[in-house]
């Protein structure tokens, strides 16, 4: 974030555009908020119909029993959806609630990723998802998603190597080659994020600016109103 | 009650929730994932009441399945990995179980649907689990592989976990024997069961 006070001399201005912008960030991340909140919903119900589509029943000979990833699907979609979805509608724009939304739409993406068995495709969903909280414009809630995926691949790698490497003893560091591509996506996310919100800020101080000069041009006129009205009532 | 207080309850518990539940579905899915079937108790020649004749000279590589089972669609896949890999003298089984009293078109499903184009492999009906019986398989996607001379050279899944497909040791092994002619495996089998050890044993 650029410091307004030191790009503008005039303390009254630089106020000004520190308010316009905080207004303009604080709308961006309720709508972004709600954007996801629908998203994540939307994610919910694909995750059912997807699990009920690819592998409804588990079977034992002719018999047949719901299969865990309907329970899955259901139970944990569920839990991960509910507090990001409240989140966003209860307590919208807070710092709070975009770095859950974050942390929810990665758990969302592995449990996608686990509801296809692990396939390549699936794993596009993460990067998909970084791009879109790339929307906040807030690199921060980009570290907390990136911190989730590099965590969850780490536990596995740890406890449940096969889930994720195909292997059962892969080198202790092979989390941080996967982990890898998501931050080269990060790096082009973030300097994004940093170059916008420059942009951002610069156009908010000359809104500031302009604001300010038009406050000065309605002072002026005000005041040569008056020395005119003086004038007159002096000649008359 | 304040509004305030109400929402902060309320997340609250939502997030309780929320860490419960990813902490309960990594639990649950471990225990999915990486709990394997019933491992086959396989003969060590080629079981001789077997109605599939085995090559005199070639390795046989004998696959069961069950069409329902979703967890199958990885370990055909891994099938494939292999016979792409295989030397051309494996000859390759798939044996779909059918029960037998079930509706004309059971079997029917996308499993053996990609078992069947499966290149290099014959796909054929295991009515009431006979031939499972002789190979002592009890899983769908259990894998033999017997040598030339009719010796198990091979009895496991290929497929790292459930539903999982890619690298694995069980392909991995089977490729290796094939190649080099040499050496025995195992590796557990994930899949639907196609019957039980007590069902077999009191039917």
């Amino acid at each position: 974030m650029t410091d307004l006070a030191l790009a503008v001399e005039n303390p009254s201005v630089a106020a000004r555009a520190k308010e316009l912008r905080d207004e303009q960030r604080f709308a961006r991340h309720q709508r972004v908020d709600r954007m996801f909140s629908v998203l994540l919903v939307v994610q919910y119900v694909a995750g059912i119909l997807g699990a009920w589509a690819v592998s409804p029943f588990a079977w034992q000979g002719k018999e047949r029993v719901l299969h865990m990833h309907v329970w899955v699907a259901v139970l944990a979609g569920a839990g991960i959806t509910l507090l990001p979805v409240l989140m966003a509608w209860l307590k919208p724009g807070a710092l709070l609630t975009r770095h859950v939304i974050a942390a929810s739409q990665m758990l969302s993406s592995a449990l996608l990723i686990h509801l296809t068995g692990g396939r390549i495709e699936t794993h596009f969903h993460v990067f998909g998802s970084l791009a879109f909280l790339a929307f906040y414009l807030d690199w921060r809630v980009i570290l907390t998603a990136t911190v989730v995926v590099a965590g969850d691949h780490f536990a596995r790698g740890i406890f449940w190597p096969e889930s994720v490497y195909g292997v059962t003893n892969p080198e202790w560091w092979r989390f941080l080659e996967h982990a890898g591509w998501v931050v080269f996506e990060d790096i082009f996310l973030i300097y994004a994020c940093i170059f916008t919100n420059r942009e951002l800020d610069a156009a908010a101080v000359r809104q500031a600016q302009v604001e300010h000069l038009s406050e000065q041009e309605q002072l002026k006129s005000a005041a040569l109103e008056m020395a005119l009205a003086e004038i007159r009532v002096a000649s008359a | 009650m304040k509004r305030t207080t109400i929402i902060t309850i309320v997340i609250t518990l939502a997030a309780l929730i929320w860490g419960g539940t990813v902490a309960a579905a990594y639990r649950a899915i471990r225990r999915f994932e990486t709990t394997p079937g019933y491992a086959a108790i396989a003969p060590a020649e080629w079981p001789a009441a077997s109605t599939i004749r085995r090559a005199a000279g070639e390795w046989s590589l004998v696959m069961l399945v069950h069409p329902k089972c979703s967890c199958s669609r990885a370990s055909v896949s891994e099938l494939q990995a292999i016979l792409d890999k295989a030397p051309q003298r494996l000859r390759t089984h798939v044996l779909v179980f059918r029960p037998n009293d079930v509706p004309a078109g059971w079997e029917r499903t996308d499993v053996v649907e990609s078992a069947s184009r499966l290149r290099r492999a014959s796909v054929m009906i295991d009515q009431n689990g006979a031939e499972a019986d002789h190979f002592g398989g009890f899983t769908s996607g259990q894998t033999f592989l017997y040598d030339d001379r009719g010796q198990l050279r091979f009895a496991g899944g290929i497929t790292s976990l459930r539903g999982h497909a890619g690298l694995n040791r069980g392909r991995a092994d089977i490729i290796e024997i094939v190649s080099s002619r040499n050496g025995t495996g195992t590796h557990p089998v994930f899949g639907c069961a196609i019957t039980t050890p007590a069902e077999r044993k009191h039917p």
